[in-house]
């Protein structure tokens, strides 16, 4: 075996055993089996390493492939193998992964300290991170689909955790459904998928697709579909209501799957089928706007929203739209690059805004105030965390969204119709650093709002802040090699269609990124300094020396205020929506009862006078005859029969099995004399 | 042939496929309200889409589909036909009876519809996989079926003992299905074929093991003696709709099921049928004849004693059962034929049949015989009706059921296995005893009680009609049918 298999085995193996131990017996395990929890995900993260190590800088090339696979079933003269894939995407999402969750997993054991079923949840994170290695590492669509729904269910045993709590049951079932959706999208994709080409792997199906036996609508369709999936894992628009319900699972939660994975899982799944969605130019046309509307409209919400959690929330959703659009416009590596910075510095602030919480015992930001004192270390790391998603240079966040703009300019340069696209982002851009410094300000500086929480407020403890600090230095460090993300680029090149390498390359896989022209990167990133600091500026106006009063602000342009602090009114649109069409079904459907069937039914009534007359001459004394025939005699013989039917289950099929037996028996017999 | 390209024979599937989804959908719409009925409407209306559909099968040439986990043959089309009709009829008994409470029938058309679409997959299937996947398909549904009626503590017992017994045949037939692909290592009809045909006579006695636990799950759902306990239980306490389904299209299936398993895993083409593969030499056409002698010869005693008229008929189905093993026993295609042409003439018979039940027995409030008694002054159709059932059932002419026989007799004849035939002849006329009791309660005895007085919708009066005129109708012009039986007897190996 290679060592990457075994590496890939032992990935997966260890979060599913410690899953496995922690369901059966970790109630009774010393300090609730965290240690087996914990242990398990950091090997898992040490053999992540060792991959990360083998692949990006042992045997480093841009196009590094490693893939294996294995029989699983056949049906006709298909069969299905499943196996691992890994090259340099896998490898960096492998760390990614590993890092946040086992950070999480070392985090959750300060902040769940004491809560019922403390050994349960670490159960559930030890399903999720298993879901999600497999979700990295597999090789084929239906595998993915597989992991998908597994990365689904352990998000709602998680949302759920707190199962007693309503609102916690209602969120993580309307997660679900949400993203059943999406999933059923999904399905209809992979099965379009295989249908015109009978393959599941991922190359396989790259190399169908480039021999054309797919295409045009058919693809168009079937990739619109798979996408389906990302917008309802990634929270797009319009089936990202789930995300901020979500929020009611524990904070950590909120870090792991509603940050930094699950939610890139769609993203993700994106990247992998790049070359394939690259394919059609509408598709990727769709994709850009929904990623578009999604970070645009999800960061004029966030303004708005008094939640702590909420706030994150909203800004988790608009920044997925950044990196599905830079996917939509070409821009792979930004999308991808991004989504390696965003796990780090949005864990970071969630696994903050945790610690916040568990000192202030409420999500209301209005209730908090000046804890920059209480909560030194929080408070570093959480502006680290915002510095970095607001995209302040020599944070990490610079880097990443501004590889996005400047996809997005190249894009719409090209494509001058499409400009829309950048503006948008670059709109939404200041309205991340507005809304990000609105909460450090409401929470870290001024006047405590809240005397009794914050006399009791304190520091974290170490299991808690350690975290915050290694995730800290990755949201800083994440950023080195930046400007359109150096190493970052080298690491992760724009795979094309394998036989069609050629065509794609002329095409240019990569629309902006390194390859655009100097001054869309120049342009781009000093526009987006630009925007940053005039974000926070107006920022510090507002709720910093507060020379203009947020209230009186938000008076002024009230229509607008209650628009977006009710989140568009999304959810009581569906609620509306789904109500009247389901009533207008009922009503057609009472009709088609009403005309169609009555009618044939009334018609029948004439036809059935006719054959009563008809039938009223049968001369019924023929039979008279016939009847006492051997009557008596066959009548006993009948009663040895039913004397068998003693109705009794247990005794027929005792004597079908005897009778089964003595077929057999009697059989080889008469074959023997024959 | 690829899925794309398969899906072309695939349209009655597909159609029913959308039926239930259509189904469901108005039934979660539709709700609990009162005279609002479109789930069970709109299945109906998709049973005669897909039975129309199904006629454009004929036309189109025998093929392997969806990469060679399905078969498309005459054969195959043929019992689609078959099984979508029986569907077809059954859902329109339910519409007509109160057996199923109302708010629940969009569930049972849901159910019934998927039965359907698992028995058409099973008629189609070449694949030991896809045979047991659509098997259980139809399984399923049909035990959920058997607990539909209002009747809680029959029908429930029904349900269950259908279960339990269904449960074990069918295990017992996934044991002989294993050991079949631990022998030859192939999933496909053809793989395991050519494996059987390849391998030494060594291996002998497994395989005919495995025939035989194969049998077992076979044996159940066609109501073969040994494997018939559970029939009379649970015909009696079914719903009589879901009755009639079971002893035409489950019955149907298990003949789908056998013929196209074993003829085509462990027979080889020869002149004028089929014969065993090379290396076996075991002559299980034999021990089916022996068994298909016992099963009608148990099933007409069987029914001697009984007083309740779905169990009288699920005995008469037992019987009938062994008739048509008669056929398959012979291994020709004049066999094969006549079992085809039997199956027509018996979905159309019974299936009056229990509809006479049904009605009357909604209208009357008992299935037994002794209920019958002078229906013909209160309901002479129903009573006519159920006459010329009764006599196709016995093989008298001018039916059907007298041109069924005589095709079947026939083709055991041309075979020289006299002795078979003659237990044949002989339990006819021993049926005949039973059947005529059934007639003489409704003609010459005379109800204690007052007058009885049938009520049935003009709706039901139609669909007895349409059922009950082909049975006389191909008792006198038979040949068309026998045409059509010998055209769909070509199976694709």
């Amino acid at each position: 075996m290679h060592l990457l298999e075994i590496l890939s085995w032992l990935i997966l193996a260890l979060p599913l055993a410690a899953f496995a131990v922690q369901m059966a017996v970790g109630a009774r395990l010393p300090r609730y089996g965290d240690f087996i929890s914990i242990g398990a995900i950091s090997l898992s993260l040490v053999f992540c390493l060792l991959v990360f190590f083998r692949v990006i800088v042992l045997e480093y090339s841009p196009d590094y492939v490693f893939a294996v696979s294995y029989p699983w079933f056949s049906g006709g003269s298909i069969e299905f193998r499943w196996g691992f894939y890994i090259d340099n995407v896998t490898a960096f999402m492998l760390v990614v992964v590993g890092v946040v969750s086992t950070l999480v997993h070392i985090y959750s054991v300060g902040y769940m300290h004491g809560e019922e079923n403390y050994h349960r949840f670490f159960a559930y994170l030890g399903l999720f991170s298993f879901s999600m290695f497999l979700l990295v590492l597999c090789d084929n669509l239906f595998t993915l689909y597989i992991a998908w729904e597994l990365v689904g269910v352990s998000s709602y045993l998680l949302i759920g955790f707190y199962y007693t709590k309503h609102s916690a049951a209602n969120a993580c079932i309307k997660a679900f459904l949400t993203t059943r959706v999406g999933d059923v999208f999904m399905f209809l994709g992979i099965l379009l998928l295989v249908l015109y080409t009978g393959q599941l792997a991922y190359h396989d199906v790259f190399n169908a697709v480039a021999h054309g036996e797919i295409s045009g609508t058919v693809l168009t369709i079937a990739i619109v579909c798979l996408f389906g999936g990302a917008v309802g894992k990634s929270a797009q628009f319009p089936l990202h209501v789930w995300l901020p319900d979500a929020m009611e699972g524990p904070t950590p939660v909120s870090a792991l799957i509603h940050a930094a994975t699950m939610v890139a899982a769609g993203v993700y799944m994106v990247g992998r089928m790049f070359p394939m969605f690259s394919q059609s130019a509408e598709a990727m046309l769709v994709i850009a706007y929904i990623g578009l509307i999604t970070a645009f409209f999800a960061a004029t919400i966030a303004i708005t929203q008094n939640d702590i959690k909420r706030v994150l929330a909203y800004s988790t959703i608009s920044q997925l739209g950044y990196m599905v659009t830079a996917l939509g416009v070409g821009a792979y590596t930004a999308g991808l690059y991004h989504l390696m910075t965003h796990a780090f510095f949005k864990a970071l602030l969630f696994l903050c805004s945790g610690s916040v919480i568990h000192a202030a015992h409420t999500q209301d930001m209005r209730e908090m105030g000046g804890l920059r004192k209480k909560m030194p270390i929080t408070f570093a790391t959480m502006l680290i965390g915002t510095l970095a998603i607001a995209g302040v240079p020599f944070f990490s966040g610079f880097g990443s969204k501004d590889a996005i703009m400047a996809g997005a300019l190249a894009f719409g340069s090209e494509h001058g119709a499409h400009m829309t696209i950048f503006i948008g982002l670059f709109v939404a851009a200041g309205m991340t650093a507005f809304y990000m410094f609105r909460l450090i300000f409401m929470t870290f500086y001024g006047e405590s709002r809240n005397q009794h929480s914050y006399d009791h407020a304190h520091e974290s403890p170490a299991s808690m802040t350690v975290p915050l600090l290694i995730l800290a230095v990755l949201s800083i460090a994440g950023g080195f090699g930046l400007y359109g993300g150096l190493w970052f680029n080298h690491l992760v090149v724009p795979p094309a269609l394998q036989e069609a390498a050629h065509a794609a390359a002329e095409h240019g896989g990569e629309h902006g990124g390194a390859h655009g022209e100097a001054w869309i990167h120049y342009g781009a990133m000093g526009l987006s300094i630009f925007v940053a600091a005039l974000g926070i500026f107006l920022s510090w106006v507002v709720y910093g020396v507060k020379w203009i009063s947020a209230e009186k602000t938000a008076a002024a342009i009230r229509p607008i205020y209650q628009l977006s602090f009710n989140k568009y009114y999304v959810d009581e649109f569906y609620q509306k929506i789904v109500i009247a069409f389901v009533l207008w079904i009922r009503k057609v459907l009472a009709a088609f009862d009403r005309i169609v069937i009555d009618g044939i039914v009334n018609l029948t009534a004439p036809l059935m006078r006719g054959g009563a007359t008809f039938s009223g001459g049968f001369d019924h004394y023929v039979v008279d005859g016939v009847l006492n025939l051997g009557a008596l005699i066959v009548q006993a013989a009948g009663s040895v029969s039913v004397m068998l039917q003693n109705g009794v289950i247990q005794s027929y099929i005792l004597k079908a099995a005897i009778a089964a037996a003595v077929i057999l028996v009697v059989h080889q017999y008469i074959q023997f004399w024959l | 042939m690829g899925n794309i390209e398969s899906l072309a024979y695939f349209i009655p599937e597909l159609i029913l496929t959308a039926t239930v989804l259509a189904v469901l959908f108005a039934d979660v719409l539709g709700g609990e309200r009162e005279g609002f009925d479109p789930p069970a409407n709109f299945a109906f209306v998709g049973c005669v889409a897909a039975f129309l559909a199904h006629f454009t099968l004929y036309s189109l040439p025998s093929t392997p589909l969806f990469n060679g986990i399905l078969i498309h043959d005459p054969f195959g089309a043929f019992f689609k036909g078959f099984f979508i009709f029986c569907t077809g009829v059954t859902t329109a008994m339910v519409i007509v009876s109160r057996e199923v409470a109302r708010f629940k029938k969009g569930e049972f058309c849901v159910i019934i519809l998927c039965v359907c679409i698992g028995m058409c997959l099973v008629a189609a299937s070449r694949d030991l996989l896809m045979i047991y996947l659509s098997l259980e398909l139809m399984s399923l549904g049909s035990y959920v079926m058997a607990g539909f009626s209002r009747k809680i503590g029959p029908s429930e017992e029904a349900s269950l003992k259908f279960v339990l017994y269904g449960g074990v045949s069918t295990g017992i037939m996934l044991f002989g299905i294993s050991l079949l692909y631990g022998l030859t290592g192939g999933t496909s009809f053809e793989a395991v074929r050519s494996a059987l045909a390849g391998a030494g006579s060594g291996i002998e006695p497994i395989a005919f093991l495995a025939l035989l636990m194969v049998l077992v799950g076979v044996g159940y759902k066609v109501a073969m003696v040994p494997f018939h306990f559970w029939a009379p239980d649970v015909y009696e306490g079914a719903p009589t709709a879901v009755t009639a389904f079971l002893s035409v299209a489950s019955k149907g299936t298990g003949f789908a099921l056998l013929i196209r398993f074993f003829f085509s895993v462990f027979m080889q083409p020869a002149e004028g049928g089929w014969a065993t593969l090379a290396p076996l030499h075991f002559d299980w056409g034999l021990t089916i004849a022996v068994l298909s002698a016992i099963t009608m010869t148990v099933g007409n005693i069987g029914a001697y004693p009984q007083t309740n008229l779905k169990r009288l008929l699920a005995y008469s189905g037992v019987a009938h059962a062994g008739y048509l093993l008669m056929g398959v026993s012979l291994m020709t295609s004049t066999g094969v034929e006549a079992v085809i042409f039997y199956l027509v003439m018996y979905l159309f018979t019974n299936m009056t049949a229990f509809f006479v039940i049904l009605v009357v027995s909604e209208s009357l409030g008992t299935e037994r015989i002794a209920g019958f008694r002078g229906l013909w002054r209160g309901a002479p159709v129903a009573a006519f009706m159920m006459t010329l059932a009764l006599f196709s059932l016995v093989g008298l002419p001018p039916t059907a059921g007298f041109v069924g026989k005589l095709y079947l007799f026939y083709a055991v004849l041309q075979q020289k296995l006299y002795w078979l035939a003659v237990i044949g002849v002989l339990n006819s006329v021993l049926s005949l005893y039973y059947y005529a009791r059934i007639i003489k309660a409704m003609y010459l005895e005379t109800s204690s009680e007052t007058e009885p007085a049938v009520h049935s919708s003009p709706l039901a009066g139609l669909i007895l009609i349409v059922m009950a005129a082909p049975v006389l109708y191909f008792g006198v012009f038979w040949n068309p049918l026998v045409e059509y039986a010998r055209y769909c007897a070509h199976l694709m190996q």
